[in-house]
């Protein structure tokens, strides 16, 4: 049992050295730049830690590492494609451009980069009013995940556990801006770094030399559960049947669905508009990409081999160890296995991991309404058509109003709905939002007409299969079940079928045929003009 | 190798760790690019 006044002090430090941090933020925001982009001069390194800690959040770490328990090493690919989608193209194919555009077109925020890129209010609005209401569910997640992990390793209420994390998170993200959200990211970065570190080698003390340890464990092929191995799981050291529903699962909802699923986060792309210039871009990627590898890749490699340390300790294999829940096998191994100075470490690596997430959800989710959402309402209230000029009161103000909705929604929403709502916001980010993004980067002469198409369509055929065909959403929205009695409409393999492996090629079918229809509509314009020009 | 048969997962851990050394080779090499240099 963990000495719990040692945690405290721990604690104590951490929550310390935040509020320091987000005051440092706070001193050097003096306008709406600086709360919204950190005053686009963020150190390299600070952008690069504060990328990898915004981008992996408590249920990286344990929600997925209980998965890698369950499905095995498979997922390593998740970290190869958080590397190479999710630092190296995001950087340098996706970052550079971005921060090119939004210093030229003056761009503070996501939706405001995409509403003045296809020179369309309604992109900006309309970007606003997904993330408005995909990201509270997403900030209730991560909010209800930090919190229960409070709950049970120290027995502190849930609701007040939520409380406090809110309102610390919430002090230095509405008083620091972005500033303080990159500080206090690049600290809970290094914690994180260090925690992880340390897990991999403690593990390997543990059960020996990876490739001792790694042969055990495929030595514990034939104790794998039947429920398993009937769905298409063969070893913890090799990918499932291709093809199975284990395959299917792994391969299209969490390898595909969270590794590209990145790319249009509107919290990760305001980070690569925080930098100086290109440089401070290049210099952050390999801080970023080490972090992901130190962190992902670990808890992938260390989530697995939980099976052969419960085996040689209990005779169980992981998930039965943790009584089915996969969830609580990183947090019981933790605790089973660990020295009490490391489960301490690791407590502080869960919660750093939990606030670095949320501020960044919660700034985002402020920015977007205290700007993007409030600026578009005064415009319509005093019918002008100028463009409303950021204002930091606004935003401070919609930060609070978000956080406030985010922590009512964790209260009262079931957490059956919470649980997937990570997977859901990256889903629709990368449906709605990814095809028009990268149009809008790339293209010389964008389309609204084609973004629009890409953004409607694509968030509508997510809706549509999450609501009625994805089993593991539909059965916890319960829509499809009250209008047709059944949990999903089509049978399987389809149920398993990740909504944006629909979604995804729908919103870039509606994209090209939007292009096609403007360029061709443009040519028969200019061929019109012309004629009518050469018969004046 | 390293008690692991799966070829699929060999490869992965392959890539995620060249991905890494490409992440940081690139962020040396173009540690004092400019857009003007690109």
């Amino acid at each position: 049992m963990v000495d719990t006044l040692t945690f405290w002090v721990f604690a104590a430090i951490y929550i310390a050295m935040t509020l320091v941090l987000g005051y440092m933020g706070y001193k050097k925001t003096k306008a709406s730049e600086d709360f919204m982009l950190a005053g686009r001069k963020i150190h390299p390194w600070i952008i690069g830690l504060s990328y990898g800690a915004t981008f992996i959040s408590t249920s990286a770490i344990v929600g997925f590492g209980g998965i890698s328990a369950l499905y095995g090493m498979g997922l390593i690919w998740l970290a190869m494609l958080n590397i190479g989608v999710g630092v190296l193209l995001a950087f340098i194919i996706f970052g550079k451009r971005t921060r090119q555009l939004g210093q030229k077109l003056k761009a503070l925020t996501f939706p405001d980069l995409m509403g003045k890129r296809f020179e369309s209010p309604f992109m900006q609005y309309a970007s606003a009013v997904i993330i408005l209401i995909a990201m509270p569910l997403y900030a209730a997640a991560v909010l209800i995940g930090g919190s229960r992990f409070v709950e049970t390793t120290l027995g502190v209420n849930f609701t007040i556990a939520l409380l406090a994390f809110a309102v610390i998170t919430a002090a230095y993200v509405i008083f620091g801006g972005l500033i303080a959200v990159m500080y206090t990211d690049a600290m809970q970065a290094v914690i994180m770094l260090i925690g992880m570190v340390a897990l991999l080698f403690l593990t390997f003390n543990l059960l020996g030399d990876p490739t001792t340890a790694f042969t055990n464990l495929s030595n514990l092929s034939p104790h794998m559960p039947a429920s398993l191995v009937s769905k298409g799981m063969i070893s913890w050291t090799a990918m499932p049947e291709f093809g199975s529903e284990i395959w299917l699962t792994l391969v299209t909802t969490i390898i595909m669905g969270v590794g590209i699923g990145v790319l249009a986060q509107p919290q990760l792309v305001v980070r690569f508009m925080t930098a100086k210039d290109s440089r401070a871009l290049s210099r952050a990627i390999p801080i970023g990409g080490l972090f992901i590898l130190l962190t992902t890749g670990v808890v992938y490699t260390v989530g697995p081999l939980t099976n052969l340390y419960f085996w040689n300790t209990q005779g169980k294999v992981a998930i039965d160890a943790a009584s089915g829940n996969a969830d609580t096998i990183i947090p019981l191994y933790i605790n089973s296995a660990m020295p009490d100075l490391f489960v301490i470490i690791f407590m502080l690596v869960l919660l750093a991991a939990a606030m670095s997430t949320l501020s960044a959800i919660f700034h985002a989710m402020g920015t977007t309404s205290g700007f993007d959402l409030w600026s578009h309402i005064k415009r319509v209230r005093s019918k002008g058509a100028e463009p409303i000029a950021p204002s930091l009161k606004a935003n401070k103000v919609g930060t609070l109003i978000m956080i406030v909705i985010s922590v009512a929604l964790a209260l009262v929403m079931p957490e059956s709905i919470i649980a997937r709502a990570t997977a859901m916001f990256m889903g629709l980010c990368a449906c709605a939002f990814l095809p028009a993004f990268v149009h809008g980067l790339f293209s010389k002469r964008p389309s609204a007409l084609a973004a629009k198409l890409s953004l409607g369509l694509g968030g509508a055929s997510w809706f549509l299969w999450t609501a009625f065909v994805h089993v593991k959403e539909s059965s916890v929205l319960g829509i499809s079940k009250f209008l047709f009695g059944t949990n999903a409409v089509l049978p399987m393999p389809w149920q398993v079928v990740d909504p944006m492996v629909i979604a995804l090629p729908i919103s870039i079918a509606a994209l090209l045929v939007g292009i096609w229809y403007d360029r061709a509509h443009t040519k028969d314009e200019a061929v019109i003009n012309g004629r009518a020009g050469t018969a004046e | 190798m390293f008690g692991i048969d799966d070829p699929w997962i060999l490869t992965g851990y392959g890539l995620a760790i060249g991905l890494t050394i490409i992440c940081i080779i690139y962020g040396w090499w173009k540690r004092n690019e400019t857009e003007g240099d690109e």
